[in-house]
């Protein structure tokens, strides 16, 4: 009897211990919270799905708020419309979505070689200028290719082409497939040319040495031994890449919609605006699945090649840069040539525009600084103000920088306490349990999990109120999108902080919170600024995430450049984008410059 | 100033046990050297012995303070043990000074700043670290890291010091210079000190008494000579001494209780043990190797000689058996020649073939 209370204390008092551990505390209330930032929302979405909605009464006489439903997703996969609303956009995600992947991963990949592999001039200027399509939001490439191949067919003023050639362009260059694969392989082939780099750069040129002694040619060596070599990492970045071009929205809105060509991401939209929400949730959940197919076989993928390809060699190890011999030049200007076009024609191109006060007639007496610095005039734009005296405008800028700054500061802090609990309690399936769920928003297509929000925080349920409409809602799912980069970012910076560091300040008397301040923060702190500087960027840019979220009062600079491009005021629309990549571009530059912000980078392409 | 008294303590990772049922007792101001290969739970216990690790069962005491006890549901936390550890990356705090990494563990324990700097200053004018205070820890030798860990150490004063293989990162010269220096240190301030270490020259030359463990289990506690002399067990006997012990697997010969035999050779142990089959340990200078047939001698033959300085160690063969002799450096032994063997019976030991136990000679 006795040892049984002595056993119940003993029982007591260990649960008062782990109760009272700062890290358990910690650890505990970041799983609840993330639990119903992430997982619920998702049951959420599917559950509206399958439940008839007060708006449904107009659609079906059978219509019960509350009940459980199929109706919705046999309306979006076997009624007349399921064509229109589901098949169509499916197959133009996919057939856009696999054009823009090959056409990204080929380029990324050729030039990938030519920076990592081979003694082309000019490498160490040419490598940052190539990143910058990736850079800037994507809408800023679609809105400098509407700019050039405008068509006048589907109203508003010509192209630049038009008034060049005389002749309208062909609508399936204006509009479509061809545009959306091209500007979507315009945006995204940085980030398959950073993967594709990435496993070059692990190449022993030793392989290639050895089979040049057994006399292959250089063709032979990169046919035979540098491409199988890369091959897994080649076929991962095709998955990752066409991962992310489905979650697309604002690229492939304006230069599909006018002529009525949709994806899934823009029918999510489209639905939503036209009051169809069960139906737009149907679409957004197709999507993450699909997304989720798509990582599970790239890790399937990977998983399996990638141990048998493992070429990084802790000895002898040396990478020879291919001589390219009399194409080193030619090499080189294609390179430039290419790089010019992707990376700043477009913002020239935005940067004219956004100084035209009739757009598409190109002259030197059209030239204004009005949509820059002019005031509000009746007979432009409806009266909207230039830039600087724009109170919409000026509103925008400020919630960018606030919603930006605040929550790349709470992501990353966020980010590293659960990095610190995941390293440091590698055997607790808690601690893995919470670093499985703060990856999770990496999987969403960033539109869907705005629609997620949207369900979830559109009433208040018990103590939470109903957030939609509000700033914090912006900065949550904002903080939330990031952190799977920043948990990332924190666990390879506290990796590197040794157990051991901690445990001499714990023998030394250090409390949890003194260790965490005096030794943690600062020895992360290198990790912890290049990490904040990401996200910061990142949600700069950000659109599809928020642009369901957004209401007037709320509005960022993303959101405000794509409503002025929807109502067809581009100069203001261009000039809005060209802030925003000018902002990124800035922001990316301190990142290089505080040194180990290329890295970070690189990681978070790379994970 | 404090002993320890560790009782019946047992540490679980899962299913694999590294403490298992560990009892000790360490005087107060004794320098102990847990020794073994890796794995045996030298460094287990030393971290449960700072309170780094929770043991599952068992009890702590330090000086007249029970840390840790099971059945008292106490746990005191490692910085409330008064208590020193220097680690074996020493763990130096990147982003801070010399000075600042010895100054942590007086800033915790909020010393007044006028004695904070006199102890800080003393202690890095001892170790010979004032002029290198203001720099930080990538900036200095491995041997001066050291110093500071130690420094580190110092200045709080601790009753107790643990060290978990603090030279193990050193060259093996600057090894035995820090060796001299760390048992001077230590016995100036006459703190209970407990080592870790893999390395049996560091255990025996240091310490007042060695623990020798294999698999969570203390196999032998004994002053440095006695571990070599009398080996409490084939283990221990196999583990200790460079180079190795011999040990031969005897069976009991009928006709007399003292002589063991097998099937090259046979020898008279003087006493009776009393058990079917022994192991004999015997070490290499046990061996008394002579060119010249002698009384009882056996005949080996030479397989291999091994010049080491001050003497020449010589691998000898008779049929299945190998041994090791020791012999002196102007020997002139060649592989291939013949030499004669007679073993010093008085300072052989003899195990228990069985438990591998050693048994006494009344």
């Amino acid at each position: 009897m006795s040892n049984f209370t002595t056993q119940k204390k003993w029982f007591d008092g260990a649960i008062r211990g782990l109760l009272l551990n700062p890290v358990n505390i910690a650890l505990a209330l970041l799983l609840v919270v993330l639990a119903y930032l992430v997982l619920w929302p998702f049951f959420q979405l599917v559950l509206e799905t399958l439940t008839w909605g007060e708006g449904d009464r107009r659609l079906s006489r059978d219509a019960v708020p509350g009940e459980f439903t199929w109706f919705h997703w046999l309306q979006a996969t076997a009624s007349p419309i399921a064509g229109k609303m589901l098949y169509g956009p499916l197959i133009n995600t996919l057939i856009t979505g696999i054009i823009a992947t090959i056409i990204a991963l080929s380029a990324g990949g050729i030039l990938a070689w030519c920076v990592v592999r081979s003694d082309m001039p000019g490498k160490g200027w040419l490598q940052p200028i190539l990143t910058l399509p990736y850079i800037i939001p994507s809408f800023a490439i679609a809105l400098a290719w509407e700019t050039v191949f405008r068509s006048p067919k589907v109203g508003g003023q010509p192209g630049l082409y038009e008034s060049f050639l005389g002749v309208a362009p062909p609508e399936w260059i204006s509009y479509g497939t061809v545009p959306i694969s091209i500007t979507l392989a315009i945006h995204y082939f940085p980030f398959a040319y950073l993967l594709v780099a990435g496993a070059l750069a692990t190449i022993d040129s030793q392989m290639e040495e050895s089979a040049l002694i057994s006399g292959a040619g250089k063709l032979t060596i990169l046919r035979r031994i540098t491409f199988p070599v890369v091959a897994p990492a080649f076929v991962a970045a095709f998955i990752l890449t066409f991962g992310k071009t489905i979650g697309q929205f604002a690229l492939p809105f304006l230069l599909g919609a006018p002529v009525q060509f949709h994806t899934v991401a823009t029918m999510v939209y489209a639905n939503l605006a036209l009051g169809l929400d069960s139906l737009a949730f149907v679409l957004a959940v197709i999507l993450i699945v699909i997304s989720l197919v798509s990582i599970w076989l790239s890790n399937r993928f990977v998983g399996k090649k990638s141990s048998r390809f493992e070429t990084i060699g802790g000895k002898g190890f040396r990478s020879r840069e291919v001589a390219l011999g009399q194409w080193r030049w030619p090499v080189f200007l294609t390179v430039a040539l290419f790089a010019f076009i992707v990376g700043i024609l477009p913002l020239i191109l935005l940067a004219v525009q956004s100084v035209m006060l009739i757009d598409g007639f190109f002259g030197l007496e059209n030239l204004t600084w009005h949509f820059w610095t002019g005031g509000s005039n009746p007979d432009i734009a409806f009266g909207e103000p230039g830039v600087f005296h724009n109170n919409n405008i000026i509103g925008a800028t400020w919630n960018t920088l606030k919603l930006a700054s605040i929550s790349a500061v709470i992501a990353s802090v966020i980010g590293l306490i659960i990095a610190y609990i995941v390293v440091r309690k590698a055997d607790n399936p808690l601690a893995q349990a919470l670093d499985q769920i703060a990856f999770i928003p990496f999987l969403f297509p960033t539109i869907a999990f705005g629609a997620m929000y949207l369900t979830l925080f559109a009433e208040p349920v018990g103590p939470i109120p109903a957030l939609y409409g509000t700033f914090s809602l912006l900065v949550l799912i904002s903080v939330v999108s990031r952190l799977p980069y920043s948990v990332k970012t924190g666990v390879t910076a506290v990796t590197q902080i040794g157990k051991e560091l901690e445990e001499a300040a714990e023998v030394a008397g250090a409390s949890w919170s003194q260790r965490f301040r005096r030794i943690v923060m600062p020895l992360a702190s290198a990790g912890l600024t290049s990490g904040m500087m990401v996200s910061f960027v990142g949600v700069m840019r950000e659109l599809s995430l928020i642009i369901l979220l957004i209401t007037p009062s709320t509005r960022v600079l993303m959101t405000a450049g794509f409503g002025y491009a929807e109502e067809g005021l581009t100069q203001l629309s261009n000039a809005l984008v060209l802030i925003v990549a000018i902002l990124t571009i800035l922001g990316e530059l301190i990142l290089w410059w505080i040194g180990k912000g290329r890295m970070a980078r690189l990681r978070e392409k790379l994970d | 100033m404090a002993n320890i008294i560790i009782r019946n303590l047992t540490k679980k990772y899962g299913s694999a046990i590294a403490l298992n049922n560990v009892s000790l007792e360490i005087d107060s101001g004794e320098f102990l050297v847990l020794l073994g290969p890796s794995g045996c739970g030298k460094t287990t216990l030393l971290r449960c012995l700072a309170g780094l690790e929770t043991p599952d069962e068992g009890e702590i005491i330090i000086g007249d303070t029970v840390m840790f006890s099971s059945l008292d549901k106490i746990m005191t936390p490692p910085g409330k043990r008064d208590l020193g550890m220097v680690f074996q990356s020493y763990a130096l705090w990147p982003h801070m000074t010399v000075r600042d990494n010895v100054k942590f563990g007086l800033d915790v324990l909020k010393t007044p700043a006028n004695i904070s700097k006199e102890t800080l200053d003393n202690v890095l004018l001892n170790l010979g670290m004032d002029q290198l205070a203001d720099r930080y820890p990538s900036e200095l030798s491995g041997g001066q890291q050291q110093r500071v860990a130690l420094a580190r150490l110092l200045a709080t004063k601790p009753p107790v010091f643990l060290m978990d293989e603090p030279l193990s990162n050193l060259d093996a010269r600057l090894r035995m210079d820090m060796r001299v220096e760390l048992k001077r240190f230590q016995s100036d301030a006459g703190a209970t000190t407990v080592y870790v270490t893999h390395d049996q020259t560091e255990a025996m030359t240091m310490s007042t008494r060695v623990v020798v463990m294999k698999d969570g289990q203390i196999q032998q506690v004994a002053a440095p000579g006695d571990l070599y002399h009398q080996p409490s067990n084939t283990f221990v006997a196999d583990f200790i001494g460079m180079p190795r012990i011999n040990l031969i697997t005897l069976s009991a010969d009928k006709s007399d209780k003292s002589i063991y035999i097998n099937d090259d050779m046979s020898i008279d142990i003087g006493w009776v043990p009393g058990v079917d089959e022994i192991v004999l340990g015997a070490h290499p200078e046990d061996l008394v190797v002579s060119k010249k047939i002698t009384s009882s001698s056996e005949e080996y033959s030479v397989t291999a000689v091994l010049p080491n300085g001050p003497e020449t160690i010589i691998q000898l063969t008779r049929g299945k058996t190998v041994v090791i002799a020791r012999v002196a450096h102007d020997s002139t032994y060649s592989v291939g020649e013949s030499v004669y063997v007679n073993y010093t019976t008085s300072a052989l030991n003899v195990y228990d073939a069985k438990s591998g136990l050693i048994i006494e000679s009344n």
